[in-house]
């Protein structure tokens, strides 16, 4: 059990000028679920390896719990990791891959193998102990990369983007699964992933990455309501948000026939009065055709639960797509005329040239 | 209850009864018969025949008389087998070579010179390759470099230095066979060490392995393929090596089995024993193809599967 806390860290990668993670500070609770996100070559991966030791720091330093790790090697961190692909060594069984650590660590063999037994009956490979790798399915092999982990009984878990290479029905049936096991280990766990849906079902929290720098760190919830800039506001929820260019005047801005009033906060955080006004699909209200932003109709998406609507509007300027969520089998046709307004409270605010979010107070 | 209509199944329609192919079909466009492709198949099985056409006059004049060979060179033996002693030519070889003593000289001096290559050449790869060591893509080249080096250019300095200090024999064959096996071996090495996956050595290192430990338990049971291709490689090179063998092995006794087949020919063409001389030569030669033909597939077999997804 352990507190993680990156403080300043920074790191460079050879004959490159910009850091890979720049002045990285970010604290993870003891016990909590952290997950990286972020599109490739945001750092989140090198943020992953530099706390596994796998990578050096460049400046600032890395903590766990109150150990000064920056520069202790992999093997005294007290960590376990899971890698993308899994690298389970493949001469070896099974259970021999299991038990790998506790045998370096000279653990005695009687306690080892009970100890690889039970981390085996928790992931349900008690039948494969003696099995070679290679014999093995994505999803068991899978579950060998977290028994490896497992039986450390490590006071942090490090995984990799550990789904990336399971098919899309066995990742989210895993997911549920890590999740559920990390809660009842209560083991501290940083994830790595670009998927923003396994970022937001997973985590307590969830750190958003780009180029390096830290965007936002917040629970999902708090990502998905308050995003503190447009690229936040872009990258979580999906489909994504709606975002459009509009002007502020004395009386606030205008958005599809709503006046929205700008509190004294938000007019604080303005640069110029430009604005990007953001509404996620579900926060469409539709109306007459007089008073909203009108579209038409190009692509529904029926999922059944729910429908999607994708509609081409010049509202902002040319060639503006709209999303729309409306409720599963409603009756949008294609080519259809409709005509939307922002639901009360369901507007974000950025300033257009800063891309910062215009706190609300 | 509500009573459901039921619509009957369609009436199944017979279909032709299909047998799978003998040979799956290609891709369309893949088989076509281009001008080069056809002179590249000819080229290949013209080497081939010409290669078992060698062999199978090898072994079939091993088992003739000198008149059999000169005049029916292509026929199957006979003369021998009529007379009852199919396996003349062989113990005579055997028994006039001194093939006796030069099977075990060789054995022995192949399999350690082999193993000692290997054994200090898995090591240097791997430092070479995975240790990020300053420098190691210059050493790397410098090995190399030995490989272009023929060994007959250096054959005099290296005699006299070698019999300055008393090593102009087996055992001073033995330094000597490591030496030049070396650069060759580490050469391959590395290319097997350079393909594993990273991924292996930091979850050995997570695992808390030293560099060491994962370089034995980790590293070299996945290079395995690469080792036994570089053994087999260098046992064959190792037994066939006639002319460093010429140049320090002096004593009879001492004598490797290519150094015995070349004293052997002197005598055997001078009492006109073809017959014989040819045995002598399958004996050193088929080994080492029994040897090539069981492990050839371990060569090709690699053994990282499984590792990754």
């Amino acid at each position: 059990m352990a507190t993680v806390s990156f403080r300043d860290t920074t790191r460079y990668y050879a004959g490159v000028d910009r850091p890979a993670v720049d002045g990285l500070d970010l604290e993870v609770a003891d016990g909590e679920f952290l997950v990286l996100v972020g599109p490739s070559g945001c750092g989140k991966s090198t943020t992953l390896r530099m706390l596994a030791g796998l990578e050096g720091v460049d400046y600032g330093q890395i903590h766990i719990g109150d150990r000064d790790v920056t520069d202790l090697p992999p093997k005294d961190r007290d960590i376990a990791m899971v890698f993308q692909n899994y690298a389970l060594y493949p001469h070896m069984s099974v259970g021999e891959n299991i038990g790998f650590h506790l045998k370096i660590a000279k653990m005695p063999k009687a306690e080892r193998e009970k100890r690889v037994r039970d981390a085996a009956e928790l992931l349900d490979l008690t039948q494969y102990l003696d099995r070679k790798p290679a014999k093995l399915s994505g999803g068991q092999r899978q579950r060998v990369a977290m028994g490896r982990a497992i039986v450390r009984e490590p006071s942090v878990f490090l995984m990799d983007e550990p789904l990336s290479n399971l098919d899309a029905k066995l990742r989210v049936q895993t997911r549920t699964q890590i999740a559920s096991l990390q809660r009842r280990l209560g083991i501290t766990t940083i994830y790595v992933t670009h998927d923003q849906v396994e970022a937001m079902t997973m985590g307590d929290k969830v750190a958003v990455l780009k180029d390096g720098l830290l965007q936002q760190c917040d629970t999902p919830i708090g990502l998905f309501a308050r995003p503190v800039n447009l690229f936040v506001a872009g990258f979580i929820g999906s489909p994504a948000m709606n975002l459009l260019p509009a002007t502020v005047d004395v009386d606030g801005v205008v958005v599809g026939g709503t006046r929205l009033p700008l509190t004294t906060a938000q007019r604080s955080g303005l640069t110029s009065d430009k604005v990007v006004v953001g509404v996620r699909p579900e926060g469409w209200d539709t109306v007459d055709p007089e008073s909203g932003i009108t579209g038409v109709v190009e692509v529904v998406e029926e999922l059944g639960s729910d429908q999607y609507l994708y509609c081409k509007s010049t509202y902002g300027g040319p060639d503006q797509v709209l999303t729309v969520r409306t409720p599963g089998m409603a009756p949008w046709q294609r080519g259809e005329k409709i005509s939307l307004t922002p639901k009360a409270g369901a507007v974000h605010l950025f300033d257009e040239a800063s891309g910062a979010r215009l706190m609300d107070s | 209850m509500t009573t459901r209509v039921m619509t009957p199944p369609p009436p199944r329609v017979a279909k032709p009864v299909r047998k799978p192919p003998r040979k799956p079909k290609a891709a369309p466009g893949s088989r076509r018969l281009s001008p080069l492709r056809l002179l590249g198949s000819v080229i290949v099985w013209a080497f081939t025949a010409f290669n078992i056409l060698v062999l199978y006059w090898l072994i079939s004049a091993s088992f003739k008389t000198p008149v059999e060979i000169f005049t029916k060179p292509f026929a199957l033996p006979y003369q021998w087998f009529h007379l009852g002693k199919p396996f003349r030519n062989f113990v005579y070889a055997w028994n006039n070579a001194g093939f006796g003593d030069a099977v075990i000289t060789t054995v022995v001096l192949v399999t350690l010179a082999t193993v000692v290559t290997v054994a200090v050449s898995a090591p240097a790869a791997y430092a070479l390759t995975r240790l990020g060591v300053r420098g190691s893509g210059g050493l790397t080249n410098v090995i190399a470099i030995g490989m272009g080096v023929p060994f007959q250019t250096v054959i005099i300095p290296l005699f006299v230095v070698m019999s300055k200090i008393q090593l102009d024999n087996e055992y001073g064959l033995f330094f000597i066979y490591v030496a030049l096996s070396i650069p060759f071996t580490v050469f391959l090495l590395t290319g097997f060490f350079r393909s594993l996956p990273d991924e292996l050595e930091e979850a050995a290192a997570i695992d808390g392995a030293s560099p060491t430990r994962t370089f034995f338990s980790v590293m070299l049971p996945l290079a395995r393929g690469g080792l036994i291709t570089a053994l087999i490689l260098n046992a064959i090179g190792l037994w066939n090596e006639t002319l460093l063998a010429i140049v320090f092995l002096k004593d009879q006794s001492s004598f490797t089995l290519s150094r015995a087949l070349f004293t052997f020919y002197g005598a055997a063409s001078y009492q006109s024993e073809y017959g014989g001389l040819i045995a002598g030569v399958a004996i050193v030669v088929l080994p080492m193809l029994v040897l090539y033909l069981l492990l050839a597939r371990r060569i090709i077999t690699g053994l990282t599967l499984g590792a990754g997804k």
